[in-house]
Formats: structure tokens, C-alpha cells, sequence
């Protein structure tokens, strides 16, 4: 069991980054190779400052805001969300000092971050089971937002445990002992990290993490990468 | 449908796949958020015309062909196979879009429809499924390019009968000709259509208004657009370009038909002449005081239809607001922002195929009408042949109660000349 713990905390973690950085740099570069339009396909009225308006339409969804007020919501939500969390990820391998002008403990929010994207994650869910949005879907939708979900919640009931039940055997030093020894590529695993009773969610948490990070660059995450430059084309 | 043919079409396929149709594939997340955008849609609730919907069709068959995803794990992303019941599909999505780009505005990163629909022509025609009547239109355009020698003495007589119409409209001054044809060095090189409609008003304001212009041997209407051949759209475009580079004109001014102003506009690249839609040249007449009008001719509350290709897809928004201004103050938006204006549902070829659409076109554009009748104005004024034509069919079928009237025909009931 120890073998595919380590497999799973380390080999796999190198390879799925990989797949990650190459699979996307691949998609980006097949798409922006391509002849361009001949035509503009931007709708009027035209507006002056494209770039700045692609940037607004990129992070904050102002057709969704008019047209589907509560998945906005949600979307805003989901997504603060996840700018939280990278920097959350960020803060266990640095003490990143821009961070500490509110001070806390990695990651911010408390905890209420992760419950907050679970619930957003689940309400994105939800709706494609019901009419139209059904109908629309494809499986690999339902994978992805399930995959998802799991993510946050086994990687957030590591934080839950140590600040809402003070179930603090994988300490903060342990993960960043983890993180740092696959940084400097000198990887090591805490005693805590395989054996504590916790550590089963940090290995599914790295496994779901990792599934992800293989099946981002060929699923629709891709939005991620895409949406300013396919946004700049509406406008103009 | 056998290995070669399927072959062939997907090379079709791949001649399409430019940036920005990448970006069209690759994006959309099926949110769901274009649901309401589409007036087939809102007019008839059936999932079928949802935007995202009628994209996922060409998508399934991208991923099926042209990523790995699609061929190692078919059910992932339900891509699927290029087959005659494919092709049934493709034929019922894309001649069931208007092309009009409203769900643009609604989708969060803007794809557009139309783009991807004309994937779905394109395999059509290269599977020869596509509306035969468009092609034909199409043909004819092409070969009437080709041999002008051929019907020039029969334009140039059918125009000559025109000329009483004009003059009743306008008198001309002596020895100025009232629709003058080939005229090196023009102002304006008006493109019309093949219709006295779209001559007879359109020259009685240029004459009134002074203007040094000369009428196109072609007519406007694109039918290669209409059926997404980018070959012959190519080509009935270049016959105008041609004859505008031939007699060296400053401007090719294109009549009330909204794919024929965007196709002009968009597709004719950098030349030496500037393209104007006739209703952006009108305006200019009104604002220079080069045309007046009797303010009273139309005492009526009037309201305006913007046609996609014109308004959303090509910027001509605030012109015909400016004259129906000029005509009435009873002037009655049908939206606070056009860009959200419905399509008329005649748009895409739609109106072309004639009777072939008519319980579809009706049927499918239950919003427009609705939109219309809220207005309660008794005159609706429109700058687009497709869209005058599709809402006379649907003011007749939905008892809307108004006049349909093409916005220069308004102009040259109303010119006066003090």
C-alpha cells in the first residue's frame, strides 16, 4: 500500500504537471497557428477600449450577470474561489508576505473558501440535471464537476480538521515538508503524510488532483486559457 | 455514406478550422446561458435551437475526427460519426439558424453560431444536401459576372422603363440622366437588387440629393453567403469590387439587404473606394441638408426592425434612428439596445427557400411579432429586403397591424424640394 501511496504523492504528481504544462502549451499552439479570420466577427455597437472590455467579459461575466443572475453568483463565487486557493497552495510552499496584510494561517478564508466552492460545485451540478441545461450536457461535463467536487472536498477536510475540529495530526509543516521536497525535486514523504489518519485525504486529494491536472488540457478547463482571446474577438 | 465521400467532406471540415473557429469549438462550457437568446428557441421552446445545442452538433463531429479524446474515448464528449443521419442533422441546424448572432451576446465568451453553422453548409454542399435553389441563385450570380455582354442591353432597357417611376418622385434636371449607368469617376457606385423596389427610391434621393452616383450592372444579394459557399460568395463579391475598381469610384454605397452590406463591408478587404450601406449614405443627406423631406408625411407612430446582418453584426445602429427622427415624432423602439434586438427569422438564406419555409419562418419568429405588436405603431420600417419580406409574412400571419415599409422608400414618398 506504502508503494502506490508514494506513487500516487510523487511519480504521479511529476507526470500529471507535465501532461498539464505540455498538453496545454500543445492545444494553445495548435489553436493560435491557424490562418485568422479574414473577417472581424465582433458585434456592435463597437466599444473603444477592446482589450480592456475582453478583460472585463473574461473575469467578471457581465452576460451572465444580465441573463443568469444566481449562476453568476455562483460563478463569481466559484471562481474567487479558486484564485484563493492557488494562492493558498502558493502560501504552503513560500511565505508569501503580499498575502499576510490580512494575517492568517494558510489558506485564507478559514476554511469558509473551500464550503463555499463545494457549494458552487455542487450547484453547478445540480442544474445539469435539470431542463435544457440536460440536455446540453455530455458526460465528460458531470466527470469533470464531479471530480472537482471531490478535489475540494477531500483537500478542504484537511483544513477543516485542523481548524473546525482540531484534528491536527497532518500538521501545516507537513505539507509544506511535502510541497518543498517535490519543489527542489528532492521528494520526500512526512511520516504523517502516509500514516497519520488523516493522510488518506491528502492522498486522494493529491489522486483527484492530479486526474484533474492530466484531464484539464483535453477538456473544456480550457476556458481557463481561451476565454480573453475568444473574447477579444466579440470585441472586435 | 461511403469512406471517400466521408473523406472529402472532412477535408471540407478542415478548411474551416481557422483561429477562430478553434476557439468556437474548444470553449464552450454548455452553461447554457444562450438558452433564451435564440428566437426559434423562444418562439418554440424546442431544446433543438439552443445555440449551444445547434453547435454541439458540429462539435461532436470535431471531436470525433480532429481530437484524440474524441477517438480514444468516444463517449466522453458523445462525439460522433459523419453519417447520412449526421447530414440530416447539420441540414435541420443550420437552415433552421438565421445566422443572426444574438446568442453572441449571451454566451460569456462570445461564441458565435453563425460561424460554426457555416461548417454545416459547407459539408452540405460538398455532400450536394444543400438547398438547391441557393445554389442555382448562387450559379446564376456567378455566370452573370462572367458575361455581362450577355444581359447588358436587356438591363439597360428594363432600367430605361424605370425612369418615369423616379421622376415621379423626383424630377430631374434637364439633360441629367435620371438613373445613370456606368459612369467613370462616380461618387457612388449603388448597388441595388434585382427589383424596382430597390432602384426607383434609392435614385429619385440621390438625385435629390444632388449626388454624382452610377447603378451597379450587378445586383447586391450574395447568395454564396446565403448557402456558405466561400468560393462563390468570393466570386459575386469580386464582380462588384471589380466594377468599382473599373470606374474608379470613391464609394460603393450597397442597397437595403443586410448580408449583402456585411459581406461587402467585411469580406471585400482594403480598397481604394469606401463601402456604405445605403441608410448610413441617407443619413449623411439629412445631416448635410442635402435632402428635405415633408415632416408630416407619416403622421403616424413608427417603429424599426434592425436587421442583424446591419445593426448587430455590422454596426449600423444609430443612422435609422436619425431619420425616422427626421420623419415623425412618434418614433417607438422595440428595444432600449438593438444589439438585443430579435431577428426577424427570415435570415440565413430562410426567406430565399421561399414557401419551402414559410410554417417554419412563422412559426419561429412568434417573439418578433410580439415585439412588434408592443410597439403598437402602425408603420414598421425596415433597411433589409430579407427582413421586409419575412415580416410582410408575418404581419399577415399574426394580424400585426402595420405597414412594412423599406426606410428609403419612406425617405422618397417624403422628398420635397423646399
Amino acid at each position: 500500500m506504502q508503494t502506490i501511496f508514494y506513487i500516487i504523492l510523487v511519480p504521479m504528481v511529476y507526470l500529471s504537471v507535465a501532461v498539464f504544462a505540455l498538453g496545454t502549451l500543445v492545444r494553445i499552439i495548435k489553436i493560435f497557428k491557424g490562418p485568422r479570420h479574414p473577417t472581424t466577427l465582433q458585434i456592435y455597437p463597437e466599444k473603444k477600449a477592446k482589450w480592456l472590455g475582453a478583460l472585463y467579459d473574461t473575469f467578471f461575466f457581465p452576460t451572465v450577470r444580465k441573463h443568469k443572475p444566481v449562476l453568476w453568483v455562483f460563478l463569481i463565487l466559484f471562481h474567487a474561489g479558486l484564485i484563493l486557493l492557488f494562492i493558498g497552495h502558493l502560501e504552503l510552499i513560500w511565505d508569501l508576505s503580499l498575502f499576510q496584510i490580512i494575517p492568517h494561517e494558510p489558506f485564507l478564508g478559514k476554511g469558509f473558501v473551500g464550503l463555499t466552492l463545494a457549494v458552487s460545485l455542487l450547484f453547478f451540478l445540480f442544474r445539469r440535471f435539470s431542463s435544457p441545461v440536460r440536455e446540453l450536457s455530455v458526460p465528460e461535463d458531470y466527470y469533470l464537476l464531479i471530480l472537482l467536487f471531490l478535489i475540494v472536498l477531500f483537500g478542504s477536510q484537511m483544513d477543516w480538521a485542523r481548524r473546525w475540529y482540531e484534528y491536527g495530526e497532518l500538521s501545516l509543516e507537513d505539507y509544506r515538508d511535502y510541497f518543498m521536497s517535490l519543489m527542489t525535486f528532492r521528494p520526500e514523504l512526512p511520516y504523517n503524510a502516509t500514516f497519520s489518519g488523516h493522510s488518506f485525504m491528502l492522498i486522494l486529494h493529491v489522486f483527484l488532483a492530479n486526474l484533474f491536472l492530466i484531464f484539464f488540457p483535453f477538456s473544456q478547463s480550457m476556458h481557463a486559457f481561451l476565454s480573453l482571446p475568444i473574447n477579444k474577438l466579440r470585441r472586435g | 455514406m461511403d469512406q471517400k465521400t466521408r473523406n472529402e467532406l472532412l477535408k471540407l471540415f478542415k478548411s474551416k478550422l481557422n483561429e477562430a473557429m478553434r476557439l468556437y469549438l474548444e470553449t464552450c462550457t454548455r452553461c447554457g446561458v444562450c438558452t433564451e437568446a435564440c428566437h426559434v428557441y423562444a418562439s418554440t421552446g424546442q431544446v433543438k435551437h439552443i445555440a449551444a445545442y445547434r453547435s454541439e452538433i458540429i462539435r461532436r463531429l470535431y471531436k470525433k475526427y480532429f481530437k484524440i479524446r474524441g477517438k480514444l474515448w468516444p463517449s466522453l464528449s458523445e462525439s460522433k460519426e459523419l453519417t447520412d443521419v449526421a447530414l440530416e442533422e447539420l441540414f435541420e441546424a443550420a437552415y433552421s439558424c438565421t445566422g443572426c448572432r444574438r446568442c453572441m451576446v449571451y454566451c460569456p465568451f462570445g461564441i458565435d453560431t453563425q460561424m460554426l453553422m457555416s461548417i454545416a453548409k459547407l459539408l452540405l454542399i460538398g455532400a450536394n444536401t444543400e438547398p438547391e435553389i441557393l445554389t442555382l441563385l448562387a450559379d446564376t450570380s456567378v455566370e452573370k459576372g462572367k458575361s455581362i455582354d450577355l444581359f447588358k442591353e436587356g438591363f439597360l432597357q428594363g432600367i430605361k422603363n424605370l425612369e418615369k417611376e423616379v421622376v415621379k418622385k423626383w424630377k430631374a434636371e434637364a439633360g441629367d440622366s435620371v438613373i445613370p449607368v456606368d459612369v467613370m469617376g462616380a461618387d457612388i457606385l449603388y448597388v441595388a437588387l434585382a427589383g424596382a423596389h430597390s432602384i426607383i427610391p434609392a435614385a429619385a434621393i440621390f438625385n435629390a440629393a444632388g449626388e454624382n452616383w452610377t447603378l451597379s450592372f450587378f445586383e447586391a444579394v450574395n447568395f454564396g453567403a446565403f448557402v456558405g459557399d466561400p468560393t462563390k460568395t468570393k466570386l459575386i463579391l469580386d464582380r462588384i469590387i471589380n466594377e468599382a475598381l473599373r470606374l474608379k469610384v470613391k464609394e460603393v454605397c450597397i442597397c437595403e439587404c443586410g448580408t449583402a452590406f456585411r459581406v461587402m463591408k467585411q469580406l471585400s478587404g482594403k480598397q481604394p473606394f469606401k463601402v456604405s450601406s445605403i441608410t448610413e449614405v441617407h443619413a449623411r443627406y439629412f445631416k448635410e441638408g442635402r435632402i428635405k423631406i415633408d415632416p408630416g408625411k407619416f403622421n403616424t407612430a413608427i417603429t424599426y426592425h434592425d436587421p442583424c446582418q446591419l445593426a448587430r453584426n455590422a454596426g449600423v445602429m444609430d443612422e435609422p434612428r436619425y431619420i425616422l427622427s427626421q420623419m415623425t415624432k412618434d418614433f417607438r423602439d422595440m428595444t432600449p439596445d438593438p444589439t438585443y434586438n430579435w431577428c426577424c427569422g427570415g435570415g440565413g438564406g430562410l426567406v430565399a427557400l421561399g414557401d419551402e419555409t414559410i410554417d417554419f419562418r412563422m412559426k419561429s419568429a412568434r417573439v418578433k411579432a410580439d415585439q412588434v405588436k408592443k410597439t403598437e405603431a402602425r408603420i414598421l420600417a425596415t433597411a433589409c429586403e430579407n427582413c421586409h419580406s419575412q415580416l410582410s409574412d408575418l404581419n399577415d400571419h399574426y394580424k400585426m397591424n402595420v405597414e412594412v415599409k423599406f426606410l428609403s422608400s419612406m425617405i422618397a414618398d417624403a422628398l420635397v424640394s423646399e
